[in-house]
């Protein structure tokens, strides 16, 4: 019934189309064709410089005889998985804390964003350090073994990257669920104490609904971003010990540049591209639903 | 006077305040602490870490000032990084703002809309060396091409940061200033752009972290030592010098406080901004 | 939703359409770099620890020639750095590199100028010629690259300490185990390992291998002949005993915190190279330590010393000042100035006639002089066959109580594999 007939289209500026169109070229030409020549060289031998053949598929079937790249998948979505669930149900506790009646509200809020502000290669050399020296001094004086050795050098080395993971990474997430919940209006949690839904229940059966457009975007971008991960792990294990903390990017990166497998590695990053592209949509269309479902 | 003060205290939750702000001594604060200790000593007073310094060293900013050649490395990365913003900021806005009202007309900027956003996707990785070889063709391995490379570079991101907020904006004011008259431009400029404020906070914030932070494609263009970035710079001086751990952590420390300095400043303005834009 | 899906199936069936087009575009783009200054020349080092003594003979030059100047890159990832370069075909005018396989992928893309005429070629001693023609493409026997300094790999020990405890440098396997088990009864720590850096896990690899392993097994491994598993198990078993003798978290220390600890005297031994020393001299002046070949063998006429070329310079292909970049290259080469390089760095000299003097280094000057030498095994290795990421995995097994064999087994397997993998061309 609204005025979609009274409403004819209007033809659209030509200024318009210029704009958007010299971006688009520009994008097209310093991105997408290097996107392009990225494709075309996965199915080739290019070694990063010299003559090159195509060699079709070889590279992506050898993807699947390769341990080390099976390795690094593997790392990577273990990685991703727990990085994502600990950051957001961290972020989230964080956000209902910050958003409780508390004294110097802003400093504190203040104080927690402030990893998000840090560059991940500095808090990597720092965190590095603090693997390294500090927990280990600190579990020889105190007696305990576990503590006592470098983690970055045992089979639990993920979990000091997750830990500077979550160091930065929860800043921005705690950020958004606290937009969130302040969006709630406050009548809902009348209307609901009068229901008699409070503490647990009330977080349950409202709050946590009221909250799943943060939670979308929190899971959308800490899992994309998860699963590109790099600049920490190159900061402070360079994968290792073995190849125990390879990511993707990080074998991609070293063995694309450093081993001479350009070509080889290309078809790497296309499948990774892939991957993140499914897994994004997958992800957006199921919390999108729930959220339809919800709303 | 007394019992206002009391009911104030009773609305207080003590303890959740408490907690948070052991959080913030333990876990915050206490990796910047240990930074600035080590930063601030002589590597023979290192036995224990975190106690305070038996002798005040600040000798190690001078050398790493100098070693790194702070100014010059801080000039390419400040100039990187404010150009990129001022650009950005002008020409990506106008573009998602060009994309989001008339995606319904026409079909170019429906596919141009998916066309950045599918670009968000593709790892970094993949476009590197091919990059690399375009940019020598095009003159870019330059603290000027790598700015614009940035700035194209930032599109998908604030095309989707901006459309969002743009979506939200009723059409029904540009109409009314379309009938007024205002081209385009002057809707976009008098009219859009005000509103999205908080947008474009959200975006001069992602695209200065960015860029002040990124070190991947400085390292791989710009070769040059006198164009490099203070991160790339903290890179190379890590590997040369990590012997001297309070040599590299003053180096670290000199590159953390300009940003640190901004956010003492601006502080309300990024979280805020960073909020808004990213819930939309 | 599914206007969305079509959209996006559309786009991606652009994207696909478009590969086509810019196939056209995968070719190199041509030579397009010039160097415009007048004459400056682009001196590219592979190497971060050397820049300071290659600025003072640098400078050295760019005093007598006035006409020129020399100017020093030497950035952080400096072989990646140098093969995007290659992508970009911005090569410099002079390159400063290890004789390993990155070398190798320069010398075979063509990017070096044969200096096989040029009169200092003759004052190269033929060992270390020898090993730079081996990676050579095809073996080919032409000085694409001059062997400039070599190293030494092996046990440094900290020779107070051995006096303390009355050692012996040991000269056989049997001896080593015996000095090891003594420092251990001692309660003194034998051997420091700093296994954080994946890196450092191969040097005790790069001593034992070239001592056992059969003569011919670069070559026959590259032609399928023979395999790790068949002939590299007693390396293994030597390597991993080694370890008996680490201490704890040897795995969590890092090459610089060891270094630290091994120059305050924290453990008698450290098995690396002289590229170290500075480091240990850094962290403690007065530290007293000298190097000997790591005998894994118990006849001791196998028991070389791991050396190899640790810095070559070769001239690219073309640079527009190939002329003044063959005369640093020939300047370079001077006794005196070699003999500044090889000082600053406890290096070996790979001229004839220049000599490291350093007591640090003594244990295996002989050894060196007499051509008593291996090179390091990992130079010949396809250079995406990342052995050190192998070591470190064998070494994270170990700790981790893994069965030896069990452990060795699926090393050498491994190594197998992933030779195969990375040996394509």
């Amino acid at each position: 019934m609204k005025n979609k007939t009274a409403h004819k289209k209007p033809a659209v500026n030509k200024i318009y189309y210029i704009y958007v169109g010299i971006l688009a070229v520009l994008f097209f030409v310093f991105h997408t064709i290097p996107f392009l020549r990225g494709v075309l060289y996965s199915f080739t031998d290019w070694k990063g410089y010299g003559n090159w053949n195509f060699v079709g598929l070889r590279n992506y079937l050898h993807m699947f005889s390769d341990a080390d790249t099976g390795n690094a998948y593997l790392f990577t979505f273990k990685f991703a998985i727990i990085a994502t669930i600990l950051v957001n149900v961290i972020s989230l506790v964080l956000a209902c804390a910050l958003n409780a009646k508390i004294k110097f509200k802003n400093t504190i809020k203040a104080f927690y964003f402030l990893p998000y502000m840090l560059g991940s290669l500095i808090v990597g050399f720092i965190f590095n350090y603090i693997f390294a020296n500090l927990i280990p001094d600190l579990g020889k004086s105190l007696g305990i073994s576990v503590l006592s050795s470098n983690i970055l050098g045992t089979n639990h080395a993920i979990w000091g990257i997750i830990a500077v993971a979550v160091w930065t990474g929860c800043a921005f997430n705690t950020l958004i669920y606290i937009s969130g919940l302040q969006s709630i209006d406050t009548d809902v949690y009348e209307a609901a104490a009068l229901d008699g839904a409070t503490g647990i229940r009330r977080f349950t059966k409202i709050t946590f609904p009221l909250l799943a457009p943060s939670f979308t975007i929190n899971m959308v971008l800490s899992a994309k971003g998860y699963l590109m991960v790099y600049d920490q792990i190159m900061a402070m294990t360079e994968g290792g010990p073995g190849t125990s903390t390879t990511s993707i990017a990080v074998l991609i990166y070293k063995k694309g540049f450093g081993g001479g497998q350009f070509a080889y590695q290309s078809a790497n990053a296309v499948t990774l591209f892939i991957v993140v592209v499914l897994i994004s949509i997958f992800q957006l269309r199921i919390l999108e639903k729930r959220e339809e479902k919800l709303g | 006077m007394r019992r206002q003060i009391v009911k104030a205290k009773e609305h207080y939750n003590w303890p959740v305040t408490i907690l948070l702000i052991v959080g913030i001594v333990l876990v915050i604060l206490l990796p910047l602490y240990m930074a600035l200790m080590i930063a601030i000593k002589d590597p023979s007073d290192m036995n224990n870490i975190l106690a305070l310094p038996t002798k005040l060293r600040l000798q190690n900013f001078v050398d790493a000032w100098k070693m790194t050649n702070f100014p010059r490395k801080f000039f390419n990365t400040a100039f990187i990084t404010v150009v990129n913003l001022v650009f950005t900021l002008i020409t990506n806005s106008f573009a998602a703002y060009a994309i989001t009202r008339n995606r319904k007309k026409s079909k170019f900027f429906s596919i141009m809309y998916y066309y950045f956003i599918s670009a968000m996707f593709i790892p970094f990785q993949v476009i590197m060396l091919p990059l690399v070889v375009q940019a020598n063709t095009f003159h870019l391995d330059n603290i000027y091409g790598i700015t614009f490379l940035y700035i194209i570079f930032g599109l998908p991101m604030n095309t989707f940061l901006y459309t969002g907020a743009i979506k939200a904006i009723p059409e029904a004011l540009d109409e009314a200033a379309m009938i007024d008259g205002a081209n385009p431009i002057q809707i976009f400029t008098k009219v859009i752009f005000p509103i999205l404020k908080p947008t474009t906070a959200t975006v001069a914030i992602l695209s200065f972290m960015w860029t002040w932070n990124d070190f991947t494609m400085p390292l791989v263009l710009l070769s040059d030592e006198s164009q490099q970035t203070l991160q790339l710079a903290q890179y190379v001086f890590k590997k040369q010098f990590s012997v001297d751990y309070n040599l590299a952590f003053a180096s670290y420390l000199l590159v953390l406080i300009p940003v640190l300095v901004v956010y003492l400043f601006c502080q309300k303005w990024i979280m805020n901004g960073v909020v808004a834009g990213a819930v939309k | 939703m599914k206007k969305r899906k079509f959209v996006s199936l559309l786009l991606v069936g652009t994207l696909v359409a478009g590969m086509a087009t810019v196939t056209g575009c995968g070719s190199s783009d041509g030579k397009s770099s010039s160097k415009n200054g007048k004459t400056e020349l682009e001196l590219f080092s592979t190497k971060a620890e050397n820049k300071e003594v290659v600025q003072q003979l640098v400078d050295k030059f760019n005093e007598s020639h006035e006409d020129v100047t020399i100017k020093i890159t030497a950035p952080a990832d400096a072989g990646t750095v140098l093969k995007t370069r290659m992508a970009k075909n911005d090569m410099p005018d002079i390159v400063m590199m290890g004789g390993d396989n990155n070398y190798t992928e320069v010398e075979s893309a063509g990017m070096l100028v044969d200096l096989s005429d040029q009169d200092y070629v003759s004052d190269i001693q033929d060992s270390y010629m020898q090993m730079v023609y081996d990676v050579n493409k095809d073996k080919e026997e032409k000085a694409y690259g001059i062997p400039y300094a070599t190293n030494a790999s092996g046990v440094i020990y900290n020779v107070d300490k051995f006096e303390e405890l009355g050692l012996e440098v040991p000269k056989t396997w049997d001896e080593f185990i015996a000095v090891l088990d003594k420092i251990k009864a001692a309660g003194e720590q034998p051997l420091l390992m700093t296994y954080k850096d994946a890196w450092t896990s191969l040097c005790p690899w790069n001593s034992i291998a070239p001592d056992l392993q059969p003569d011919n097994f670069t070559d026959d491994r590259k032609a399928g002949k023979t395999t790790f598993a068949k002939t590299h198990e007693e390396i293994a078993e030597k390597y991993l005993t080694l370890l008996d003798y680490a201490q704890d978290d040897f795995m969590g220390l890092t090459y610089d915190d060891g270094n630290k600890k091994f120059a305050n005297g924290e453990a008698v031994m450290i098995i690396n190279g002289n590229w170290a020393i500075n480091q240990y001299k850094n962290s403690n002046p007065d530290v007293n330590v000298n190097m000997f070949a790591l005998p894994a063998s118990d006849d001791e006429s196998k028991n070389y010393v791991t050396s190899g070329v640790d810095v070559l310079l070769g001239v690219c292909e073309g640079s527009e000042n190939e002329e003044m970049a063959k005369e640093f290259v020939s300047f370079m080469m001077e006794p005196e100035n070699a003999q500044t390089y090889i000082d600053d760095q406890f290096a070996f000299s790979a001229i004839k006639g220049v000599e490291q003097n350093n007591e640090t280094v003594a244990g295996v000057k002989e050894d060196i002089a007499n051509g008593k030498v291996a090179n390091f095994p990992d130079h010949y290795y396809p250079s995406g066959f990342d052995l050190s990421a192998l070591t470190s995995e064998l070494c994270l097994n170990y700790s981790n109580g893994m069965d030896n064999q069990k452990n060795i087994t699926q090393f050498l397997k491994q190594c197998d594999e992933k030779y195969d993998i990375a040996n394509v061309d």
